[in-house]
């Protein structure tokens, strides 16, 4: 015969850690759901970010607790940790400078690649922007290569035509989403804001990049007013982040 | 040059099924393709009328048989077919599309084909890619494009071959760096494109390499848009090889059959019914000379096009246009000089053909006009409007006649001279003439011209 006793007295020191785990679970899918929502009217990058963000830190908090359910003090793990994040950033403080300066510029700068912009005194056509820096092509065909960081620090002119009035909005569709359906969705919603946009420029979307994961597009409008960017950028976010919202649910 | 992989995009399937594409004989869901050799030709299956299987598919199978291309795979619009089908070396493959998007993606086609051949110029079309009925032009282009990015992952394309504008925007959404070249079929003049559409259409375009237009005229009012692409003008031809002289037995019966009598003189006009191909123009000149030729006939060959048709889109205009048509020569009272024929046969139309005096091209516009190509195979003269494409290979009097579409009076004085009695020298030159002429759109000059183009795209 079982001895229950026994079982119960084997099984119950893993009983809270393993409680703690499911429950750090079910807390980071409702924070990254929560975020999702509080964010739906930023970019879909930073609204990403954000969820990444608080699943990771719910994850931290949740491993620490359990691992201290079971008997392991975390405070050694957790120096450790720190210890290597802080000597991590020391390292890398330059690389890592410019690959934040390009996830901001990316959402903030107002140029993109094929623009041609002033940044420090040197002007050119951008023709790359990558994790570290932006290379510009002068009109004497020398690469200029500037530091994203630069841009975010130092005053861009971008000096292509009419660059005030474009609005380049990033766009990322998981491949389950199809992109078909979701293109044609979003020029009728897109419609709707035709007051504020210039008549003779439609809404564009242009494919990126592609993986067996994702598309990235970017959506390109172009503005009547200069005044309305931001409040067009929302409003835009938005419907493109409810757009994706009711796409994932019909796909579910 | 090793042989290249090609992949066509037309909005007309090169074959249309005449039996449901979930028929007994058909298989779309099997694994492998539907092989149009396992169907009859005329009950199975047919292939489209017009330049899709008289300008495209020709061209397409010389260069297959020569090894210019190694594998070729044609994307269509064709929502009553299985997903694909094998034809020889060539694989078919069908987009479907749903109803309610057909229809907006049909009012915009429509639309920016009304507004280029000028005859429907209302305001209100200014504002067309904004309207709802766009995001069903775009979920169409972009369905095509997703289509032909999946098939390039299996086949590694070479280059991309688009043709005309309902698929435009499809060079644009394939996002890809290989060669792409954009055939633009219909007329093109910057004057009749709205203020509105030129960004949009720059922006398409100039995700293409090379765009090929039919004039020289074209091109050149093309180049004022400033295309990144370069512009080739190419007149649109024809495999002269597919011409042959029909025998008299098969001339009388099809004459029979539609009650053309041995004295009858027939002027053959072969277009589809559509307001643009100006059928009343040619039945407004009958009435203007029918008392002082009774023996004039005219015959209108065509129906719908593949829009059109039932096994098509289902986008019908021709129905209306030919009752319109109808009543036209009811009430100038030439019943009994106007046959309708509908679609026939290409033994029929070359019958017809042979049996004809001449023929009349009468568009209001007309991006070519290849029925007057055929025209001259044929040894016949025709009689083509000033606003065919057509038009720029015409010296009047010499290959051909020319006449003014405003000009009531200009298409009868045209037909006169072809029915007078002493007008059979003047008859002879054109037919010598336009055979001569017909060099220009012919599938072997064209051949040259086209792999000289692919190779330069492919090689750079």
């Amino acid at each position: 015969m079982v001895d229950l006793a026994a079982a119960w007295s084997e099984f119950a020191p893993y009983l809270v850690p393993v409680v703690i785990v499911v429950l750090t679970i079910v807390i980071a899918w409702l924070v990254q759901l929560i975020l999702g929502r509080l964010m739906r009217q930023s970019t879909p990058q930073m609204a990403g970010s954000a969820r990444r963000l608080g699943v990771v830190v719910v994850a931290l908090i949740g491993g620490t607790l359990a691992l201290q359910a079971v008997g392991v003090n975390p405070t050694v793990l957790l120096l450790v940790i720190g210890l290597l994040g802080v000597t991590i950033i020391v390292a890398l403080r330059e690389p890592l400078s410019n690959y934040g300066a390009k996830y901001f510029s990316d959402i903030y700068t107002p140029f993109k690649v094929g623009d041609t912009i002033l940044v420090q005194g040197v002007s050119g056509k951008v023709i790359e922007i990558n994790a570290m820096t932006t290379v510009l092509l002068s009109d004497s065909d020398q690469l200029i290569s500037v530091p994203n960081v630069a841009m975010i620090r130092d005053v861009v002119i971008n000096t292509s035509p009419q660059a005030w009035k474009e609005l380049s909005v990033p766009v990322s569709i998981g491949s389950a989403v199809d992109l078909p359906a979701f293109e044609s969705a979003l020029l009728k919603s897109l419609g709707k804001l035709r007051a504020r946009l210039d008549p003779r420029f439609p809404p564009v979307l242009t494919t990126k990049s592609r993986t067996p994961q994702a598309t990235d597009l970017i959506l390109t409008l172009m503005l009547r007013h200069p005044e309305d960017r931001d409040a067009l950028t929302l409003e835009v976010n938005k419907r493109l982040a409810e757009l994706l919202e009711r796409m994932r649910g019909l796909r579910h | 040059m090793a042989p290249v992989s090609l992949c066509i995009n037309t909005q007309t399937p090169l074959v249309q099924y005449l039996v449901p594409p979930d028929g007994d004989r058909l298989d779309p869901v099997s694994r492998n393709p539907s092989d149009l050799a396992t169907l009859r030709e005329g009950v199975d299956f047919r292939f489209s009328p017009g330049g899709v299987t008289r300008m495209v598919y020709p061209l397409v199978r010389r260069l297959l048989e020569e090894k210019f291309v190694h594998e070729a795979h044609w994307v269509a619009l064709n929502p009553h077919a299985p997903p694909t089908v094998r034809l020889g070396a060539m694989t078919l493959h069908n987009v479907t599309l749903e109803s309610d998007r057909m229809a907006g993606y049909g009012r915009v086609k429509e639309a920016i084909w009304g507004r280029i051949h000028e005859i429907d110029a209302t305001e209100h079309h200014d504002d067309l890619f904004w309207t709802e009925a766009f995001s069903e032009y775009a979920y169409y282009n972009r369905r095509t494009a997703e289509l032909i990015r999946a098939l390039d992952e299996q086949h590694d394309f070479d280059v991309f071959y688009v043709h005309d504008f309902q698929q435009m925007a499809v060079g644009h959404m394939l996002g890809t760096l290989k060669p792409k070249v954009f055939r633009w079929h219909i007329p093109f003049d910057l004057a009749t494109i709205p203020e509105t559409w030129r960004a949009l259409l720059t922006t398409y375009l100039d995700s293409y390499d090379v765009i090929v237009v039919s004039s020289a005229k074209y091109a050149e009012s093309l180049a004022a848009l400033h295309p990144k692409a370069k512009v080739l003008h190419l007149y649109p031809y024809l495999d002269p090889t597919d011409y042959s002289r029909p025998p008299r037995t098969t001339v009388a019966a099809t004459a029979a059959r539609l009650g053309i009598g041995s004295r009858d003189e027939v002027a053959l006009l072969v277009g589809r019914m559509d307001p643009i191909k100006g059928q009343d123009l040619a039945i407004a000149a009958l009435a203007r000379v029918a008392g002082e030729f009774p023996s004039l006939k005219l015959v209108l060959v065509g129906n719908g096009s593949f829009s059109g048709s039932r096994a098509g889109l289902g986008l019908s205009k021709s129905a209306a246009w030919r009752a319109h048509l109808e009543e036209q020569v009811a009430q100038l009272g030439l019943g009994d000089r106007v046959v309708f024929t509908g679609h026939l046969p290409q033994a029929d139309l070359d019958g017809l053909y042979e049996r004809c005096r001449f023929t009349i091209l009468p568009s209001l516009r007309e991006g070519f006009g290849l029925v007057a190509v055929e025209s001259w195979l044929h040894g016949k003269p025709a009689i083509v409007t000033q606003r065919a494409g057509v038009a720029e290979l015409i010296r009047d009097g010499v290959n051909g006649l020319l006449f003014d579409p405003d000009d009531p009076a200009d298409l009868p004085r045209q037909i006169r001279a072809l029915m007078d009695e002493r007008s059979g020298p003047l008859r002879a030159r054109l037919a010598r003439n336009g055979r001569a002429a017909s060099k220009k759109c012919s599938l072997a000059a064209a051949e040259k011209a086209e792999r000289e183009m692919l190779a330069e795209v492919t090689e750079a």
